[in-house]
């Protein structure tokens, strides 16, 4: 009951940044392979290797929970979550065609930069971005109506485009030989792994992600005015149109640029809002910070228990899995126990 | 809607009556810019309502909607802290001062102790007044309420419309009330406008506009208007 001020809103996002980077500590530091007894060589690959992850993990993390928290808010329904409007399954479908399509030689794009510095681009993921993108302007355009954002339209939009996204994949996954179409099962499941660095790719990412998350943390308190109703939203000075238009692209534009980075990872962008808003209430002002860092800690520590299986057990398991399955079990337990989750009838 | 015009002046309360239809509900909305009329304006202290900034009409006017429900578990003293929004910045972060005006808010409409509970735990009532405090932390100067009794019992009606004339005698807050209880209207407020027919039938206190004939021209129903001793006008309907 208490109001938010600025140093309360400072101290609980650098209480939850700190949470984030003991957990990232942990994982970092305590893996399937005991690294106490590795040499300085060793040592600096695992680390390199788990460090890169662990940003991913953030980065992707982050993107879903927060453009979770937005999609609910725009719908005003607590089921919603960054992949209801077809985004993920747009940049799907433009990996697996990149995949097919692009001849070895341009899968990545190597650019010299000024001075030696050479950056390997992976193209593919290029392309389910700009597919991802080209999504978003088609759900964008259909679900207008008069010139305004409908949020009912926007969800039957979204749930016509993810069916053609759906049997468009499974008809590419059909036609494609043994191999790739195994590699697409693999791939649709969701992963932070890859053969070879990411570090370019995140380096493109970061500042997009940074940038939208920044975008919601400003749009927060209009997401607590939609809550009751455009009319409300109206009459306590917010530009309703501008704010829903905006916050549909970017939280679009970050489903789209993790599900190029990883994969449709499934789950995190659902289940982190409502965690946390049994833990700290419906404040959007409060749920945009912690969900960057929530998002970043669950994923994190889904996808180390993952990396600590065994390889003979199910080697190379994708994060996707792990987050359903322990996302299930501990939804339920603080559904028994919480009370602030959801709300009244939409 | 075609020729309806009308004025209110500063600590009014104004009742808007008319039958189903009649634009009530379309002349608040058109008062709160939710829509912009076809032809014709809305002045607000003589300015054109349609040139005002978004953050500015919100500190001027305040909305009560005939019904609230929160698509997310917020508090009465959540809800009641967001009507401070237009007076708090971008990122919303409240003082102190926005603390005490919300909590004065509830205090107004006797609903301090409801300020931890869950709005949608509240009855229907109860709600009502918090989202009325919510109006009223807006510090806004103009209460547009839009059939603000019609889900309330019998006492409810009669303590909304005694605190919106408590407002506006001693606040100088104008309020402006559509409402289909043309007995708790004509209790409380200083003037009338009725509806009809997509114009205005009449403006007038109460006494002056209640008349068996204008109730028979504007409801189509036949009833005898009544006043008592002690000077309470009350209509009461026929029934054949």
């Amino acid at each position: 009951m208490k109001q938010l001020t600025a140093k309360r809103y400072l101290v609980t996002v650098f209480g939850a940044m700190l949470v984030w980077l003991a957990v990232a500590a942990v994982a970092l530091l305590v893996g399937a392979e005991d690294i106490r007894s590795f040499d300085a060589d060793a040592l600096w690959r695992v680390i390199d290797y788990r460090l890169e992850r662990v940003l991913m993990a953030a980065l992707v993390g982050a993107a879903l929970a927060t453009s979770g928290v937005a999609f609910q808010a725009l719908l005003r329904n607590p089921l919603a979550e960054p992949y209801v409007l077809g985004v993920s399954g747009g940049a799907s479908l433009g990996v697996i065609l990149g995949s097919i399509f692009l001849p070895g030689a341009m899968r990545a794009v190597t650019i010299l930069r000024a001075g030696q510095a050479v950056v390997t681009l992976d193209t593919v993921g290029l392309c389910g971005f700009l597919m991802a993108l080209l999504t978003i302007a088609g759900v964008y355009g259909m679900a207008q109506r008069r010139g305004r954002l409908d949020p009912y339209r926007l969800i039957l939009t979204g749930v016509v485009v993810n069916a053609f996204f759906a049997a468009a994949i499974m008809l590419t996954a059909a036609l494609a030989g043994d191999r790739l179409r195994n590699e697409i099962i693999f791939w649709l499941m969701g992963g932070l792994g890859g053969l070879g660095s990411r570090w370019e790719e995140m380096g493109l990412a970061a500042p997009l992600i940074v940038a939208g998350v920044a975008v919601f943390a400003v749009q927060a308190k209009g997401f607590n005015l939609l809550a009751f109703g455009e009319d409300t939203a109206a009459s306590l000075g917010l530009h309703v149109e501008r704010h829903r238009r905006t916050a549909f692209v970017v939280a679009s534009v970050l489903a789209g640029t993790s599900v190029s980075l990883a994969g449709p990872i499934g789950f995190v962008g659902l289940i982190v809002p409502h965690i946390l808003r049994m833990i700290v209430g419906p404040d959007h002002r409060l749920l945009v910070p912690l969900s960057v860092f929530g998002g970043a800690v669950f994923l994190t520590v889904a996808d180390r228990l993952v990396q600590m299986i065994p390889y003979e057990v199910a080697g190379g398991l994708p994060v996707g899995v792990v987050t359903a399955l322990c996302g299930v079990p501990f939804f339920i337990i603080l559904l028994r126990r919480g009370r602030r989750m959801g709300g009244g009838a939409t | 809607m075609d020729g309806v015009s009308f004025a209110v002046a500063r600590g009014e309360l104004v009742g808007l009556l008319g039958p189903n239809g009649s634009g009530k509900s379309t002349v608040a909305r058109l008062v709160m810019r939710l829509l912009s009329p076809s032809g014709g304006r809305v002045l607000l202290d003589g300015v054109d309502v349609a040139g005002c900034r978004h953050g500015d009409y919100a500190r001027r006017v305040a909305y009560v909607p005939q019904e609230s429900r929160a698509a997310f578990a917020f508090t009465a003293m959540e809800t009641v802290l967001m009507g401070r929004g237009p007076h708090t910045g971008a990122m919303g972060f409240e003082s102190e001062g926005d603390h005490r005006t919300a909590l004065a808010a509830l205090e107004r409409v006797d609903a301090v102790s409801l300020a931890g509970v869950l709005l949608d735990e509240l009855s229907g009532g109860e709600r009502q007044r918090v989202i009325l405090a919510r109006a009223l932390a807006q510090e806004a100067d103009l209460l547009v309420l839009d059939e603000p009794s019609s889900s309330l019992d019998i006492r409810h009606q009669y303590d909304l419309y005694r605190l919106l004339r408590g407002l506006a005698r001693r606040e100088g807050r104008t309020c402006l009330c559509t409402s289909h209880d043309v007995n708790v209207a004509a209790a409380y407020c200083d003037r009338l406008v009725v509806l009809g027919g997509g114009r205005v039938a009449a403006i007038g206190r109460p006494a002056d506009v209640l008349t068996a004939d204008l109730l028979e021209q504007v409801y189509g129903i036949r009833a005898d208007v009544v006043t008592q001793p002690d000077g309470r006008l009350v209509v009461l309907p026929r029934i054949e």
